[in-house]
């Protein structure tokens, strides 16, 4: 697997589990828990995007390995 | 005075009165064991209801009624000393079926048909008079039946099986609420049952009921089934898949040998560390001892 492909496969990972901290903290009853969840997933969108960034400029130095 | 209030005067010592003579009387009459002790039951209380109702008979009622109660105690007081008082008086059961051969006199002196045996061997699973070996009219009318050794239900020690003891259970969370007495008899803690949840992966706040087995385990139902331990496998997934991508970025930040890039990762992976820390405790309170001071709390 190529480098661009494991950063991108990190990052579909972090989305997946930031999709699930913002339902987790929509479904919770305690204001604490519900601060914290949204804080996660917000610090999560930042690092997945960060990561994504990445990704881009990783094709661009290896467009041989762009998936198609 | 007018009626009514004769009425509510009788029927509330009436009704005292019926309750301290059932309490005299005991458990016994309620298990009715012979056609007398039934009986007896029913007179009392129609007694009682007619102490309540007519205006004449107060005094002679409760008379009736202690009468109605002591003797059968004073008979039962005898047929505890006498053998043949106790025949006389509690009756002696009928066999209407032995060495598998049903005992048609018996049933006729039972005045029974063959119908009412069949009847009442149905009702105890025996649906072929070949599968009794023995059948007993009880003095209350009910049939005990013994069924031949080959149709009886197959035991452990037949087989040889080694089994465990049977332990009585105990209760130890119930509606939500840990019970500390049976807890103590079992010489446990309530450190050892917040064990056991954290084990199974469900929280005490979540746990309707909770009973020991003999084994020394914990039988666990929750308030919502399926709901709160599905949450709970997405919370351990979520916490799983944020500490790979942790690693990932960690691994990340070796293995890029661009200087900006390096830091770039390991600036995101610290980011990410931070929030795991935070979020550990309510994604997957198994890991982490801070957790069980956190359940403790809510507790």
């Amino acid at each position: 697997m190529t480098v661009s492909a494991q950063v991108k496969q990190t990052a579909a990972t972090l989305k997946s589990a930031q999709a699930n901290l913002a339902s987790f903290a929509l479904s919770t009853g305690n204001q604490q828990a519900r601060e914290l969840y949204d804080n996660a997933a917000q610090v999560t969108q930042e690092i997945v995007e960060s990561l994504q960034l990445r990704v881009r400029e990783l094709e661009e130095e290896e467009p041989q390995y762009r998936a198609p | 005075m007018p009626t009514w209030v004769h009425i509510v005067y009788h029927s509330v010592v009436s009704l005292v009165y019926l309750f301290l003579l059932t309490k005299l009387i005991g458990k016994r009459q309620l298990s009715q064991l012979t056609f007398f002790e039934y009986i007896i039951g029913i007179t009392i209380g129609s007694i009682a209801s007619s102490v309540a109702i007519d205006k004449e008979d107060f005094l002679d009622g409760t008379i009736a009624m202690g009468i109605y109660a002591l003797l059968p105690i004073l008979f039962e007081l005898i047929a505890l000393k006498s053998q043949r008082f106790r025949n006389f008086v509690e009756g002696k059961g009928r066999v209407l079926i032995k060495n598998g051969k049903v005992l048609e006199r018996n049933l006729r002196k039972e005045r029974m048909t063959i119908d009412d045996l069949m009847q009442q061997l149905r009702m105890k699973n025996a649906f072929k008079v070949a599968d009794v070996e023995f059948a007993l009219m009880e003095p209350n009318g009910r049939l005990s039946v013994l069924k031949i050794s080959d149709r009886q239900p197959l035991t452990a020690k037949q087989l040889g099986l080694k089994v465990l003891p049977e332990a009585e259970p105990q209760v130890v969370v119930m509606d939500g609420h840990l019970v500390e007495q049976s807890l103590k008899t079992k010489g446990l803690d309530r450190h050892w049952l917040l064990g056991e949840l954290e084990k199974q992966g469900v929280r005490l706040e979540d746990v309707f009921y909770a009973e020991t087995d003999e084994r020394g385990g914990l039988y666990i139902d929750l308030y919502e089934d399926e709901g709160v331990v599905q949450q709970m496998k997405t919370m351990q997934m979520t916490h799983v898949q944020l500490r790979k991508c942790q690693a990932d970025l960690e691994l990340f930040a070796l293995d890029t040998n661009d200087e900006r890039m390096k830091s770039v990762y390991a600036q995101e992976a610290k980011r990410l560390d931070e929030l795991l820390r935070e979020l550990t405790p309510y994604l997957n309170p198994q890991s982490g001892r801070s957790i069980r001071k956190a359940v403790e709390a809510t507790t």
